[in-house]
């Protein structure tokens, strides 16, 4: 009796397993029109699509702001594999964000949007692109949240997608030559990997230092800080002069000192610092550090395993083919290339600067 | 000086090739048996570390997953992550495209247990910034033929507090395989290390005990270091004790074959050692068999031998308070000492007891003219308690560089001297 009961209950589990198994296949099949599948917008984040949130004015992939966001662009862009970028932000009605000591304080309900795309010819920006991600980080009663959403392949949406992504990019660079980019789209927990301050997500390009410059709105051209002021988003900010402002590092107008430092600051320094991930390295690369050891200078990696390469610091002053910062810029190779996360190419550009920075020490006797 | 150097040309082409170093690729479970996950399964274990609530388990079935993202607990409370068994659920980071490491865990009272991690291109396993770590039964390895493809450090708890590394096994990395750093509160007991450059590596850490472990094949078996300009910067009081340090001759694979040691540190150590103390404070070494290291059973040095720049805040590149009482030691027979890395031609051709013969403790004599005018009155506090019978000891003279190198066999200096290093266990007890 037991065994015909056992036999029974297989026979119903494996039924059941076989059912469940068609039904998920058949799910999977309907999954994208389920996930554009109209959505309220209730107020409760996140979304499951980007459209709900209602940022974009027409068609979306024309990403033109409507009222409720504010252009913003920080002085140095993080390269992301030669990606573009367009930079929003979102206050919630009635609020601003407060200066307090020198650090710019969020409300809640506050969305930073930040979408990343190719134009097929980055000679003639104009001739269309492609979308791949807008990542939203907003900040809730818990602290800040990313939320990364992929764009789909008619560009009409983008579907929020926590685990990750992975899509061949192609287009034409500034030098007429056809590049292919296998894009990584981060999962939600690597987003931390660099947003992370005292291991709280935290935004990067949303600080005084960063945002202390003149945008072009194209109506005017207007300091950021300044017309955040003037719309009433801003708080406690007096005037310009009175706080730090990083150069452009691409403005080859600038000494190369304070350009190498921008592009460190921007591309390393949310990492390698005190507050960073990084910290373990001893190695830091925020703009305003002085002292030569934690900038690398004869310092000796500490667990940079292959990624030392054959080399003994990170920075050898006026040798940059013998220092590790160049040498890990310059690789692709994962365990050595950095940062660590965020490109799969080389930015031969900044890798270029740095040299240029490292090679202008003097040498040490 | 000259007669040495021409010794050593002629011996090094004779005996070089014996001493080349052992390699070794062995693998503790077959995992290609086992079932692969589907890619559904695949992402259902990523979501749920980003998904998971304080106190909750994570459940990782028995499959072998082959992972494309990283699995990353973000500062989390209470988690268990919990596989079928480390030769049951393997996680595969061969295909992984980007980031640091294969697992990262930042947390308050996590706990994973019984999975195996391989070929992670980064490190297998970090913990960083957590309170309350252990990592019990699991299995960080590289599977590569090639040895100089694999990463770092298998099971990697930095910046932690509260660790307790108990019955794990790592081997082929290509730094150390368990290496904790910068951290407090540490226990590493019952695990395997093998086939890495260092087994056992504590780094810049205070308050560990590192107990019946077997380091065994590895180019070092187990380190305590303190390095310069780190956060944590200095560390202090590790007990060694009941290991079984032996037949540590691996090749070291940190850097190719032939190319010389780079800037990390582990690049030096020479295979066939057994213990080695850099810059460590207050550490006593009691009850291991060290045996069958063919270049040095304990080695005790200062940061200087490195040659690399020995100044930092708060930091100091001394060994000092040093217990080395009561181990078991055993060479290796029809052998010589290293001779592909510095430290290890240094003990091979200046030792006290004759070009060629390993040692069972060298000491490199380097002391802080400050204390003393003279090493005589042991002012770093070097106390070895053996018996000296049938042991060879060299304390080194280095003081005056490279062409003044001299050595002694004057371990009666060293003796009848304790040291009393303080460890409190008492956080294994918190559930």
């Amino acid at each position: 009796m037991r065994r015909i009961l056992l036999g029974i209950g297989t026979l119903l589990i494996f039924s059941a397993g076989f059912l469940s198994c068609q039904k998920a296949e058949v799910e999977k099949e309907k999954a994208p029109s389920r996930a554009l599948a109209p959505e309220e917008a209730t107020g409760e984040y996140p979304y499951r699509r980007l459209s709900t949130y209602g940022f974009f004015e027409g068609e979306m992939n024309l990403l033109s702001p409507s009222e409720e966001i504010i252009y913003y662009n920080p002085a140095s862009s993080l390269f992301t594999d030669y990606a573009w970028k367009s930079r929003f932000i979102h206050f919630p009605e009635g609020t601003k964000a407060n200066l307090v000591d020198g650090e710019l304080e969020f409300p809640v309900g506050t969305i930073l949007i930040k979408n990343f795309y190719y134009p097929t010819d980055f000679r003639k920006p104009e001739n269309g692109r492609r979308i791949i991600e807008t990542r939203l980080m907003i900040h809730e009663t818990k602290g800040w949240q990313a939320y990364p959403y992929l764009w789909n392949e008619e560009q009409t949406d983008a579907v929020l997608k926590i685990v990750g992504a992975e899509t061949e990019v192609s287009f034409i660079d500034y030098n007429g030559k056809e590049q292919v980019i296998n894009y990584l789209v981060p999962n939600k927990n690597q987003c931390k990997s660099c947003h992370n301050k005292n291991e709280a997500l935290a935004p990067i390009g949303v600080q005084i230092k960063h945002l202390n410059n003149t945008l072009d709105y194209g109506m005017e051209m207007e300091n950021q800080l300044v017309h955040w002021a003037k719309l009433e988003k801003l708080e406690g900010f007096d005037s310009p002069e009175n706080h730090p402002s990083l150069i452009n590092y691409e403005d080859k107008g600038q000494a190369l000192d304070e350009r190498a430092k921008a592009y460190l600051d921007i591309n390393c320094s949310h990492c390698h610092r005190a507050e960073g991930p990084a910290s373990t390295s001893g190695l830091f690369l925020t703009y305003d550090e002085k002292e030569p050891l934690k900038l690398g200078v004869n310092k000796t990696p500490v667990a940079a395993g292959k990624g030392a390469g054959s080399f003994k610091y990170d920075i050898v002053p006026g040798k940059a083919d013998e220092s590790i910062l160049t040498h890990r810029m310059n690789s692709t190779e994962i365990g050595v290339a950095m940062p660590e996360l965020g490109r799969t190419s080389i930015h031969k550009e900044g890798v270029e600067l740095i040299r240029e920075w490292i090679n202008s020490m003097e040498k040490s006797k | 000086m000259k007669r040495i150097s021409f010794y050593l040309l002629a011996l090094l082409m004779v005996l070089g090739i014996y001493s080349c170093g052992t390699s070794t690729t062995e693998q503790t479970f077959d995992t290609s048996k086992i079932r692969r996950a589907s890619a559904e399964e695949t992402e259902q274990i990523i979501e749920a570390f980003i998904l998971a609530e304080d106190s909750t388990t994570i459940d990782i079935p028995e499959g072998f997953y082959s992972l494309s993202t990283q699995l990353i607990l973000d500062n989390k409370k209470n988690i268990s992550i919990k596989g079928a068994g480390m030769d049951k659920t393997v996680l595969s980071f061969k295909d992984l495209k980007s980031g640091g490491e294969g697992v990262k865990i930042v947390g308050q009272g996590i706990t994973i247990e019984d999975l195996s991690i391989e070929d992670a291109p980064g490190d297998g396993i970090k913990a960083q910034h957590t309170d309350g770590i252990t990592f019990r039964r699991i299995n960080v390895t590289w599977t590569n033929g090639n040895k100089s493809k694999n990463g770092t450090y298998a099971i990697y708890p930095v910046q932690c507090k509260n660790v307790l590394i108990d019955e794990c096994i790592a081997s082929h990395s290509k730094d150390a395989g368990i290496y904790v750093g910068q951290s407090e509160n540490i226990v590493v007991k019952n695990s395997l290390a093998f086939g890495n450059v260092a087994g056992i590596e504590i780094e810049n850490c205070d308050n560990a005990e590192v107990f019946g472990n077997v380091a065994r094949d590895n180019s070092g078996g187990i380190l305590v270091f303190n390095l310069p300009g780190l956060p944590k910067s200095d560390g202090k009081n590790t007990k060694i004790y009941n290991n079984e340090v032996r037949d540590n001759n691996h090749k070291n694979f940190a850097v190719p074959i032939g190319e010389d040691p780079n800037g990390n540190t582990v690049t030096m150590i020479p295979p066939g050692s057994g213990i080695v103390l850099l810059a460590a404070k207050d550490v006593e070494i009691f009850g291991n068999k060290i045996h069958r290291n063919k270049t040095v059973g304990v080695a005790i040095a200062s940061y200087q031998v490195t040659g690399f720049p020995a100044e930092a805040p708060n930091w100091s590149p001394y060994t000092t308070g040093i217990y080395v009482h009561d181990n078991s030691y055993e060479r290796k027979s029809f052998s010589i000492p290293d001779f592909t890395r510095e430290l290890g031609k240094m003990v091979a051709v200046y030792n006290a007891h004759g070009f060629g013969k390993a040692q069972d403790i060298v000491y490199d004599g380097i002391w802080d003219e400050n204390l003393s005018k003279t090493i005589d009155s042991n002012p770093m506090k070097i106390c070895i308690s053996e018996n000296m019978e049938g042991l060879r000891f060299s304390r080194f003279y280095l003081m005056e560089g490279e062409d003044k190198i001299d050595s002694f066999d004057d371990y009666q200096k060293f003796q009848n001297c304790k040291v009393s290093v303080t460890t409190n266990l008492s956080f294994l007890q918190i559930p």
